[in-house]
Parts: C-alpha cells; structure tokens; sequence
C-alpha cells in the first residue's frame, strides 16, 4: 500500500486560482484506506474548494487512480471530466501521473506519496520497501534494512543504534533490532554474517 | 615543540611484542610496532579560515603518532576533510588520517575522492557510515549511502589492487592505511558482528567510541578477538552535564556510576575529567594499542592529561 498524507489546504490553492471547472478524482484503494482519497475526502474538498469560491464541477472515484484504463473509462464514471480545466487527483503520485498521461488539462496531485508500506489491522507502517529492484529481504527474514533504516546499512547497524532505538529518531526502533529480534528467535542470527554487496541501481 | 615520547608498554593486542619504534616511522609503521600509540583528532574549519584549525594541529602534532580530520562531524557542515588534511601536510604534518563518511558520496564520489586523497599525499583512512543529516544542520539533505561502510572497505581494497569498483583498471593504485571505527558494547553483538565483516578486508586499526568502562571494554576485547592493533577513544569529561548527556544519547559511550559520583563531588569538574582521563588512560595502556585523544573543543588539556598518564614526559 502506498503511504500518503494530506497535503495542507492551503498548498492546494494556488494550484486551483482562476480555475472555472475544477474535477476531483479520488482512489478507492490505498488513499481511501489512508483517507487521503475515498468518497469522504473527496466530498471534503469538493466542499472547502466551493467555499472558498472555486468552482467544482465534478469529480469521480476509479477503484486505483494508478490503474484507470482511459480517459473515456473516467468519462464513463462522470462526463462531466470532459468540461473541466483542471483535475486534482487525490491519490499518490503515481495516481497523479496515470491520470495526467490520459489528460489533457493541468493535473496536480493533492497528497505527498511518503513511501510504501502496509497496513496490519488499522494501523498503517511506513516505508517498508523502497522498490529497490533487487530483493533479498528473505535474507533478513522480511525486514528490510534497505527500506526501514534510514541508512539503508546492510550489513549491520550504525553506531547510532542504542539500546534498540535508530539514531535518527529515538521514538523509532532501529531496524537492526527488530532483524535481530527475529533472527534470534527463529535462529537465524548466523546467517546475517553474510557481506551484503551494494546494490545495482541501474535496475 | 618537542615532547620526549616515554617508551611505551606493550599490549595483549600486539603483534611484535617488544619492538619499540619510539617516535620514528609514519602511522603505519607505528601500527606494526608494539609502541603504545597516542592519535588525536582536529576538525576543519567552518569556513575558509583554516588558521585556529592549523595551530589546534600544531597544539599536538609534537607527541601524537596520528590526527584524524573529521569529515562533517555531527553531519554538519564543514571544510572538506580532504582538503584540510592536505592543508595539514602542508603545513608540517605529514600523517593525516581522512575520516571518510558514506554519508555525502555515493560510490563514483567516494572513489574520486580516494584517488584524489592518495596523489595528494593523504596517507591514512578512518572509514564511518557517518551521522545521518537529520542530525546536523542541513536536515533536509539527501542522506546518500550509496554503499555502507563495510561495502566501502572492499572498495579500497579494490582500488589499493589497482581496479575500481566496477573491475576497470587504474593507473597507479593507491595505498592507504586503513581505520575503522566501532563501538565497544560487548553486549551488541550484531555491531560486533559488523566489525568482523570490516576486518574481512585489509584492515590496519580500528578504532572505538570512547572508553569509560574498562571492564565492559575487556569483555569486547574478549569478543572481538583479533590482532588488528585497537586504538581506545578518551573523551575527557568537563562537567556533570556533559557526563550525563554523553551516558543517556551518545551511542557506544557507557559511563559508571563512580565516574559520574566523581565529577558531582569535584569542584572542579575539568581537572577531576583530566585526572579520570589520564587514570583510564593508565589502565588502557596494558590492554590496548593506544588512545585517541578526542576532546569537545580544542586539544586545550591533551598534553597535560597524557602527561597525567605518564605516556609522556
Ligand atoms: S530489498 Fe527491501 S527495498 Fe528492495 S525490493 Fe526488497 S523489500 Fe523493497
Ligand atoms: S540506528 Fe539502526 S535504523 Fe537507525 S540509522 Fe542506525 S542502523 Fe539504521
């Protein structure tokens, strides 16, 4: 799941100045579960636009904003998208980019895109993944050092870490920790011995 | 300024047991003696200004066997550490040791730098990952980490056999002295485990975080098992603030009760930190390679404390 937050109001707005037909599509996968972009956020800043005197003349909800087949797919969820002259998407920013390249309006998106991550129960975690291309997260037991380290060490924690908590934020578990948490209890703390080479970013 | 080195004694952690070079030889030299090695370290300028940097140089080079330069220590900004540790070599010290970070340079950076470092004279290499932006002064930097510190340390060692990192050959190879720094916990084993796989490589020293509990540091002594000279960090403590600060954030430092008792009782906490100083010094001595000598400020109150310690006359 993509990991998104609400951009503030304000940051909206200037985007949407002396716009006449505003249309809103919003995400009824990972923004709706984030409530960055399922049917109630939408209505919210349908609303808050309005009122502060921008004028919306619709808006739709795709099941993912990153995977809508055209624009006559759009079309068909609201053809009041062929009128408007601007789209605000609120989804992530892949979201964003699949609604632009079937577009030919300006389009911004209304979220930042924080990371990729997951949701267990209701709770959401960040960045789990980075999509580095070159998985080997099995060799860490399905904790990625590359993603949840903010310096992507793989071989080992900094020195930063103490008394398990990351140098970088102290309210957050160093990484490292929870590998070695796990490793230990499924005894697997030699294989992390293993040198970890860099990875290839051409891919 | 010419301060008689006192023969120093020799260490569990030594190789060549009786060799004694006194002050002769270069770093590397030293590191394959038996001598008891003193290194400090002095941080470049925040600026172009490099004088104040220079003279807290030249406040040590008389008794030291090597100064590390710091590379944006704290991850805040600073004259590159390249830089300085050439001005340094002009200006009469010829055995800098470049800290080198994974922080600011990804893997084409990081080797520029190197084979720069090494025509330019710069003969020693500290390897760190190095702190991460956010806690510096430049927060909102692009942390890098192309390659961590281990993977950076079979990177020199690639470019020391004459090829870079993707296999092209170099023209002429470098040949640096090669540091590493660690932690001391014998209690965190993955970082001890991270320090195994950094001496996989060709590694020349290593040293640590600074020491206040000398029994916790024999058990990692004891853990880390290796010849490879280990080089004890002493931060002199100046105050019950900065005890205390240092014992509940600084990663790897772990003062004792006793030490902390110490310095409350003082009234005056400086000298009482110099006096702990130089009696951790005395007990590092036996079991150690040396001490690195890296005190917040300027290197005010070195001399006096190794003095103190009777590793110098
Ligand atoms: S190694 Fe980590 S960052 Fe790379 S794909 Fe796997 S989980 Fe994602
Ligand atoms: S403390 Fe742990 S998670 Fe934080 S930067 Fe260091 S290794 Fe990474």
């Amino acid at each position: 799941m993509i990991i998104t937050k609400a951009k503030p109001f304000e940051e909206i707005l200037p985007f949407v100045e002396g716009r006449k037909s505003i249309f809103i599509i919003g995400c009824n996968v990972c923004a709706a579960k984030m409530r960055t972009g399922g049917e109630p956020e939408v209505l919210e800043l349908a609303d808050r636009l309005e009122q502060a005197g921008h004028p919306i003349i619709g808006w739709a909800l795709p099941t993912a904003a990153c995977s809508v087949r055209s624009f006559d797919h759009l079309v068909a969820k609201n053809e009041k998208i062929k009128d408007a002259d601007c789209i605000l998407v609120m989804g992530c920013g892949s979201g964003t980019s699949v609604v632009s390249s079937v577009t030919n309006v300006p389009v911004t998106g209304t979220n930042e895109t924080v990371s990729l991550g997951g949701c267990l129960g209701l709770h959401p975690s960040e960045h789990l993944c980075i999509l580095c291309g070159e998985c080997n997260i099995g060799d860490f037991s399905g904790i990625c050092p590359n993603a949840r380290c903010p310096k992507s060490q793989m071989n080992g924690p900094c020195g930063g870490s103490k008394n398990g908590k990351c140098e970088v934020s102290r309210e957050n578990e160093c990484v490292w920790y929870l590998i070695e948490q796990k490793m230990d209890s499924i005894h697997l703390i030699p294989t992390l011995s293993d040198i970890q080479m860099p990875k290839n970013h051409l891919i | 300024m010419a301060t008689k080195i006192i023969p120093r004694t020799i260490s569990k952690n030594v190789s060549h047991p009786g060799v004694n070079m006194g002050s002769k030889g270069t770093f590397k030299e030293k590191l394959k003696s038996s001598q008891f090695l003193v290194t400090g370290e002095v941080s470049p300028p925040k600026g172009i200004d490099f004088s104040p940097a220079i003279e807290n140089m030249k406040s040590i080079q008389g008794f030291v066997d090597a100064i590390n330069i710091t590379d944006n220590q704290c991850a805040t900004l600073h004259m590159s550490s390249m830089a300085f540790a050439r001005l340094m070599i002009e200006n009469g010290y010829s055995d800098p040791v470049m800290q080198m970070t994974c922080r600011d340079r990804n893997r084409i950076g990081l080797q520029a730098d190197l084979l720069g470092a090494a025509a330019l004279g710069i003969p020693n290499l500290l390897v760190m990952s190095g702190d991460h932006p956010k806690c510096g002064d430049h927060p909102t930097a692009k942390p890098v980490y192309d390659l961590d510190s281990v993977q950076l340390l079979r990177t020199i060692n690639h470019l020391k056999k004459g090829y870079d990192f993707s296999g092209n050959n170099l023209t002429g190879a470098p040949d640096f002295c090669v540091g590493v720094v660690s932690n001391a916990d014998p209690n965190e084993r993955l970082q001890i485990m991270k320090l195994e796989k950094k001496l996989s490589f060709d590694v020349d020293f290593i040293q640590t975080q600074a020491i206040f509990d000398i029994e916790k540091f024999k058990e990692f002594l004891e853990k880390v098992e290796t010849d490879v000279p280990i080089i004890a960090g002493i931060i002199p403590i100046r105050s019950v603030q900065m005890a205390r600060y240092m014992d509940n954030n600084i990663p790897g430092i772990s003062i004792p009760d006793e030490i902390h008792e110490r310095i409350q009782a003082a009234d005056d906490p400086v000298s009482e930190g110099m006096i702990i100083s130089a009696e951790l010094i005395m007990r590092l001595k036996p079991i150690c390679r040396g001490i690195h000598m890296m005190p917040v400020g300027a290197h005010t109150y070195t001399e006096k404390i190794l003095k103190k310690a009777h590793v110098l006359e």
